[in-house]
């Protein structure tokens, strides 16, 4: 029998339509015109009948395979528990490469950027250039005194027996200028940092410098309220 | 009484909310294992995928996307680990041994019809479409999908959606009338 549906572009596009049409999940215009051709083509509507015989016996037969046992969502839950959960943040940072979306980790560092003053995220991004350029000169220090030889301590990675440390964290107000400046006066240099809590161990002199000094050192860097918000001497 | 949408339940779920998981679990569950179970044809590997599923959105609840439903996301991931499973099967040529469908229509369609049952013989054939077609009816049929859903849950055009059905209904219709079943179409 010769299909008179499939041979007509216009009826075969709206005969592609009807199991949409069926289960509801059709946008408004293509319903009205599935309704006006139904009206006036009786094969048309005759295929509905078949969908919606079709359509009736699938939902029986899915309805007949039962559930999974409850020993799924035990298994899922002893799973949750046993897994440590991703950092949120590393994770959206994560989503966001893979994904190339807006949302995500940039997403959320945007509405955090977009919330602060303009002020604030002046010295914002000048305590960051700030740590960029520390972090730099912390590595650079590194590779040099790699290329140099001599020893590490176990304990310590990036620090040596016969240098002398300060532990410090920086004003939040701190600006990249006012930290460079610091450093220069001090004659100091990041060897490690920053760490999970904000600190960053600086080294401050050689061995020759005595406890004494090297307290007097951190004292006269904790005056400097503005630049850093603590120093201590550190092995 | 305010029920939770899925959307809330999932940004509480990114959160670490165990709570939450267990609410959408239970409101996803069923669809998902029989969409799973009708595409694997085993119920505890149907199962296994879906304990998989579920725990892929505990990890990746804070990449869900709003534009998608909650239902055409999980079953996105439900279709991916299913095929992933059935062509591994194939690899093993392991594929006839699930013959025994879990329709348990023990009877084809031509028995079923001797014994004037027109409504177990469709069934009986939906059993017996590809893994291809059984999806595609499935989703449209008993998930009621929109073509755009269905398009994201295969991962294939709206228009390839809609040939695929269009197909798939005929290849129903024809095992039908191979059956003794002629509903005038095809």
């Amino acid at each position: 029998m010769t299909d008179s549906i499939a041979s007509d572009p216009k009826r075969r596009e709206l005969e592609e339509l009807l199991p949409f049409y069926a289960n509801g999940r059709i946008a408004e215009a293509d319903r009205a015109r599935i309704e006006a051709a139904l009206a006036s083509d009786a094969e048309l509507a005759a295929r509905l009948e078949i969908i919606r015989d079709d359509m009736a016996e699938t939902v029986l037969l899915n309805e007949h395979l039962g559930a999974p046992s409850p020993r799924v969502l035990d298994r899922l839950m002893a799973g949750i528990e046993a897994q440590p959960r991703q950092m949120p943040l590393l994770a959206r940072a994560r989503g966001d490469l893979n994904n190339g979306l807006a949302g995500g980790f940039l997403g959320w560092l945007g509405g955090l950027l977009a919330a602060q003053s303009p002020r604030r995220l002046a010295y914002a991004g000048a305590f960051a250039l700030a740590l960029i350029v520390l972090q730099g000169a912390a590595l650079t220090g590194l590779a040099l005194r790699d290329a140099g030889g001599g020893y590490q301590t176990a304990s310590a990675p990036g620090t040596r027996a016969s240098e002398r440390y300060v532990l410090l964290s920086f004003a939040p107000e701190a600006r990249a200028g006012e930290i460079a400046s610091f450093f220069k006066r001090f004659d100091a240099s990041v060897v490690d940092g920053p760490r999970a809590n904000g600190f960053f161990k600086v080294r401050v002199g050689d061995a020759s410098l005595s406890t004494a000094e090297v307290d007097a050192i951190a004292a006269r860097m904790k005056a400097e309220t503005g630049i850093v918000s603590f120093v201590a001497a550190s092995p | 009484m305010h029920t939770e949408s899925d959307e809330d339940l999932v940004k509480r779920i990114a959160s670490g909310d165990r709570l939450a998981m267990k609410v959408l679990f239970s409101r996803h569950q069923v669809r998902v294992y029989r969409f799973v179970l009708r595409l694997v044809r085993d119920e505890t590997l149907a199962e296994d995928v879906i304990s998989d599923v579920f725990m892929d959105l505990w990890r990746q609840a804070d990449r869900f996307e709003a534009r998608a439903s909650v239902a055409t996301w999980l079953l996105a991931i439900a279709r991916n680990k299913a095929w992933s499973l059935l062509r591994k099967r194939r690899d093993a040529e392991l594929d006839e041994d699930y013959a025994s469908s879990i329709e348990d229509e023990s009877d084809g369609p031509e028995v079923v019809l001797q014994k004037q049952d027109k409504g177990r013989a469709i069934r009986a054939c939906l059993g017996r479409l590809s893994a291809e077609h059984r999806e595609v009816i499935d989703l449209v049929y008993y998930h009621e999908t929109s073509v755009e859903e269905v398009a994201r849950i295969v991962g294939i055009p709206e228009n390839t959606v809609k040939t695929r059905l269009f197909h798939a209904r005929k290849k129903l219709g024809e095992m039908l009338k191979a059956a003794g079943i002629d509903r005038g179409w095809p």
